[in-house]
């Protein structure tokens, strides 16, 4: 007796985004494919990406992060060279949080030299993470796009600024991560938006923000799954790749917690956690990852196998 | 009466054309015809070339072949057409003119800059698609009265506006002490032609921020004509050249404001004395608005207030509410009519009035915006209420003539006025209906007579506006709308908001969902065309099923309007009521949200009954939706509307009220809504059946419902 399996066929594609290195670098791509993640049916040219976020600013690190990147904490250019090199991050995430007045106070311009430092000693993809105060932000994205001499992404544009960073982003030919707080509707408003300025698509990502596990995962991956399915069922403005960001495991009691030594030893409790918050991703559907710990990286970038 | 006009373009630019050849001839004879040809510091060649034609120009032959271009353009016949073409050319010559100028850098003495480099166009331009820089103005000519030019400028630079100035304005204005340059995002640009700074800034934002390639003409024209909300404003008198450029600005869609009395066209040329009207002509032309970051009143304004609840002992001041004569009043008016940001109160003020006062109240906003409607009104109008509420120490209850407003004491005690009651509608309308609000003013009133006086012309405002709600019909309309807000957490739900059905929720009806769309075009308020009328009575139209069936990807396929046992409409979990069918009174009942009993006669309360109800999902006999639904025409046509009620909550009986029995009188049965079981009555089917075969409820007569 032969059974058929019933194997679902989309009508649509994932829109292939790159994220453009620089001389000597690989550019990451992403996006491409025509059906659900981690299945044998479909076409998959490209396969998940995994990057690290490189940090600014004052950092209070967990345990087991201050072990693996405590040496590199306000050395971006160092930490940067280190996942892009030995740690093999395919791309970076460069956080600005030390431009936040409570996370180190640096100033706009200050940022956009970092910018500068880390994209001459590094020729991997970057996207450009914000500081999270909009005051700060909207003098901030303009100054880091116009300091990045390369293409780089910026992260984010949100419903309320999305002019201001995407015009940054014209200006000076970046992409942009659009972000939306785990809602489909705005994750495709967000997207029409920047259509409606003109913003090319393939220079957009999907940020659908990312709950750590046990703090919102499961949304997470619900939303993920439907913009994925409603992307490959035809919606356009939904077919696009999803970046997820794993720091929100970090922020999980559980992963962090010393006091608590009958849940095992917090050095390797942390690094599982934000795998395992990374690999629901990766099987919701997202198609780049961005870690902290590095031993996250060649974990995750092994399970993502198409 | 434009003909001696558009002659003047023609003549203009031919000259333009012939003098740049002359300038051009000169070059190649000096420099040789291979030479290179380049503005400073920019990768856009020749931008007004590079945006509007396919020629690329590196060097001064190339040059001459836009000019050659530009010679076809210039067409003998004093007609529109010709004229913009003209203007066209001129622009495509002047690009060139200006280009040969700059072969030694700036050749302006300052202040003026001549051209502005890409590194300041990036720079700006990001604030230009951010809507923090809300529009270019571009001010040319000679000022009769040098100080009104200044008290132009200076009124651009406090709106935000991007300023290019060119001619004689540059010296006078400098002379005025009027800041200028980057840091005031004023650009003296140089003499008269040197405005075409101004208009390869404009053509090289379309190139870096509008998506637009090399050659695409037309998409550049009309970016420029949509995007770039940019207005001229020509100063004294226009010679040939100086019509030919604005002839050019008109072509890109820009408007030109004179201070000479041309002949207007709608739109692109108008006459206005300089100063403060020809600057407001021009932004409303350009629709050019101005944000209100914060709004200046000294109580905090936000929706954390909202449910705040003023106590009687904390009131200072309260205004209706059955205590005296109110109303509030929402009018759209043309234009010209309305003066933006103008608040009066006229009457007694807050301050100066004992503890515990009650006052009339009158207040009418007046709107206007080029997509406001006069259906709007009803749905600016029930925002004030939240507006109200989103002050710290303001309370509003009702709407209408029945409105009740509060000022608490602490409120009064920082100053807050009425005034600033004015200064709170007048901002949040501007905000929240930015697209379609393009002006606002309020006026306030608590003298008495002046009260009663408006208060006749409001009722006769709300009285035209509900009979124009009577005749909005399902069958009336051509097109219903949609709202997928919901689709977030019932990701295949989708509502259909039609005149006589409002949404489940109950804060939607069609008039909310038209507004919606004119406000956020993107949004989750969509056209729904209705298309066939496959069955008037189910409610069954081809266009509504075609966008149910790609908005719920393909899992609802169809949907019935009007029915609950055939393909009824799906529900998200917001619903105000649920209806369920109940097999043995061949009725349904009807419970809603805030009944807190668990005894009905489907044997399920309200919370039981949303379970299976929610999700997005059609399940014949169940369905969500808004109180006032069991009001409308079009309630379970297919069933047989409302006689097939048999069973209702007691509350919901008194929340219809008197409606419900209009209603009923109005289908023959004025006995219904008492033969209508409550909680009361029956909390089990065959008590109910009981009932209504004692009492006669309509519903035993009508066909099965299974």
């Amino acid at each position: 007796m032969s059974v058929t399996l019933p194997i679902p066929v989309f009508p649509g594609r994932i829109l292939e985004v790159t994220l453009p290195a620089g001389p000597g670098g690989t550019p990451v791509t992403v996006g491409g494919q025509n059906a659900l993640p981690l299945l044998p049916e479909g076409e998959h040219p490209n396969a998940p990406a995994v990057g690290m976020e490189v940090p600014t600013g004052t950092l209070e690190l967990p345990a087991a992060l201050a072990a693996a990147i405590g040496p590199f904490a306000g050395d971006p250019v160092a930490m940067a060279r280190k996942c892009a090199g030995d740690w093999g991050a395919r791309f970076l995430f460069l956080s600005l949080a030390g431009c936040h007045p409570d996370g180190g106070g640096l100033s706009v311009s200050e940022g956009a030299a970092v910018v500068r430092e880390v994209l001459s000693a590094t020729p991997a993809p970057v996207i450009i993470g914000g500081c999270g105060d909009e005051e700060v932000d909207a003098l901030l994205f303009p100054a880091v796009a116009e300091a990045a001499g390369r293409p780089v992404f910026l992260s984010y544009a949100e419903e309320k600024n999305h002019r201001l960073v995407a015009g940054a982003a014209l200006a000076y030919g970046h992409g942009v991560v659009a972000w939306s707080p785990i809602d489909i509707n705005m994750a495709k408003q967000m997207n029409l938006l920047l259509a409606d300025l003109g913003f090319p698509p393939d220079r957009v990502l999907i940020d659908p923000l990312t709950g750590g596990l046990g703090y919102g995962m499961e949304y997470t991956f619900t939303i993920v799954e439907r913009i994925r399915i409603a992307g490959l069922s035809g919606d356009a403005a939904l077919a696009r790749p999803i970046l997820c960001h794993l720091g929100d495991a970090w922020k999980a009691r559980e992963a962090t917690d010393a006091s608590e030594e009958a849940w095992g030893d917090v050095g390797a409790r942390g690094p599982r956690w934000e795998e395992t918050t990374g690999l629901a991703c990766l099987g919701a559907g997202a198609d780049l990852l961005v870690c902290r710990h590095p031993s996250s990286v060649a974990r995750l970038a092994g399970a993502a196998w198409r | 009466m434009h003909e001696p006009i558009f002659a003047a373009c023609l003549r203009g630019a031919a000259a333009v054309l012939s003098l740049t050849r002359t300038t051009l001839d000169d070059a190649g004879t000096r420099r040789g015809k291979d030479a290179p040809l380049a503005y400073p510091d920019t990768a856009y060649e020749l931008p007004v070339a590079f945006g509007l034609t396919d020629l690329r120009v590196a060097t001064l032959a190339d040059a001459g072949k836009v000019l050659d271009l530009a010679g076809t353009l210039v067409r003998d016949g004093a007609t529109a057409e010709n004229a913009l073409d003209a203007g066209a050319a001129t622009l495509l010559a002047a690009d060139v003119l200006g280009a040969l100028s700059h072969e030694k850098g700036n050749p302006y003495p300052p202040p003026a800059v001549g051209f502005v480099p890409d590194s300041t166009l990036r720079k700006l331009g990001i604030y230009l698609v951010d809507g923090s820089v809300p529009g270019v103005a571009v001010l040319i000519g000679k000022a009769t009265d040098p100080a009104a030019a200044a008290a132009m400028v200076r009124q651009f630079q406090e709106i935000g506006l991007l300023v290019f100035l060119a001619g004689d304005v540059v010296a006078q204005l400098d002379a005025q002490g009027v800041k200028l340059g980057e840091d005031f995002k004023t650009f003296p640009l140089g003499p008269l032609p040197a405005v075409i700074h101004a208009v390869n800034f404009a053509v090289r934002a379309g190139l870096t921020f509008g998506g637009i390639g090399r050659g695409q003409g037309a998409a550049m024209l009309a970016y420029l004509a949509n995007r770039v909300k940019a207005f001229v404003c020509a100063l004294g008198p226009l010679d040939d050249i100086a019509l030919a450029i604005a002839a050019g600005a008109m072509k890109a869609g820009l408007t030109v404001l004179s201070d000479q009395p041309v002949p207007e066209i709608p739109g692109l040329l108008l006459s206005r004395p300089a100063g403060d009207g020809m600057v407001q002509a021009g932004m409303e032309a350009r629709g050019i608005k101005v944000k209100m970051v914060k709004v200046p009143i000294p109580i905090a304004f936000g929706p954390a207030f909202e449910g705040e609840r003023i106590r009687k002992s904390d009131t200072h001041i309260e205004f209706g509410g059955g205590r005296s004569v109110a109303y509030e009043l929402v009018r759209s008016a043309p234009p010209e009519e309305v003066t933006d940001r103008e608040i009066v109160v006229d009457g007694p003020d807050l301050g100066k009035l004992p503890v515990g006062s009650v006052l009339p109240l009158g207040i009418v906003v007046r709107v206007a915006g080029a997509r406001m409607q006069h259906d709007f009104e009803s749905v600016l109008e029930r925002r004030i209420h939240r507006i109200v509420n989103y002050g710290e120490g303001t309370m509003h209850v009702a709407q209408r003539d029945t409105t009740w407003i509060r000022v608490s004491t602490e409120a009064v005690e920082k100053g807050f006025s009425l005034g600033d009651l004015g200064l709170m509608l007048y901002a949040k309308l501007h905000a929240d209906f930015e697209n379609i609000v393009d002006k606002v003013s309020v006026s306030i009133t608590t003298r008495l007579e002046d009260v009663e006086a408006g208060l006749a012309g409001a009722r006769a405002a709300y009285a035209e506006r509900d009979a124009r709600a009577r005749t909005l019909t399902d069958d009336a309309v051509s097109e219903f709308y949609s709202c997928t807000l919901c689709q977030s957490f019932a990701p295949n739900h989708v509502c259909i908001v039609s005149p006589e059905r409002l949404g489940l929720c109950g804060a939607i009806n069609w008039l909310d969902g038209k507004a919606g769309f004119e406000i956020t075009p993107t949004g989750p308020n969509q056209p729904v065309l209705k298309g066939t009328v496959l069955d008037a009575v189910k409610g069954a139209f081809d266009g509504v099923n075609a966008f149910v069936r790609e908005n719920s990807r393909n899992t609802v396929t169809e949907m019935n309007l009007y029915s609950i046992m055939e393909a009824p409409m799906t529900s998200c979990g917001c619903f105000e009521c649920v209806l369920a069918i109940i097999p043995e009174a061949n009725g349904v009942m009807a419970v809603n949200r805030e009944f807190t009993g668990q005894e009905t006669p489907c044997g399920m309360g309200f919370s039981t009954l949303a379970g299976s109800v929610g999700g997005g999902v059609q399940t014949p006999g169940f369905m969500g939706v808004g109180k006032h639904y069991l009001l409308s025409k079009k309630f379970l046509g297919a069933e047989g509307g409302l006689a097939r009620v048999v069973w209702m909550t007691r509350e919901m009986k008194e929340y219809l009220g008197a409606p419900l029995r209009e209603r009923a009188a109005e289908i023959g049965m004025p006995d219904l809504v008492d033969q209508i079981a409550d909680e009361t009555v029956a909390v089990t089917p065959d008590a109910l059946v009981e009932h209504l075969a004692k009492v006669g409820h309509p519903a035993l007569k009508l066909p099965p419902l299974l």
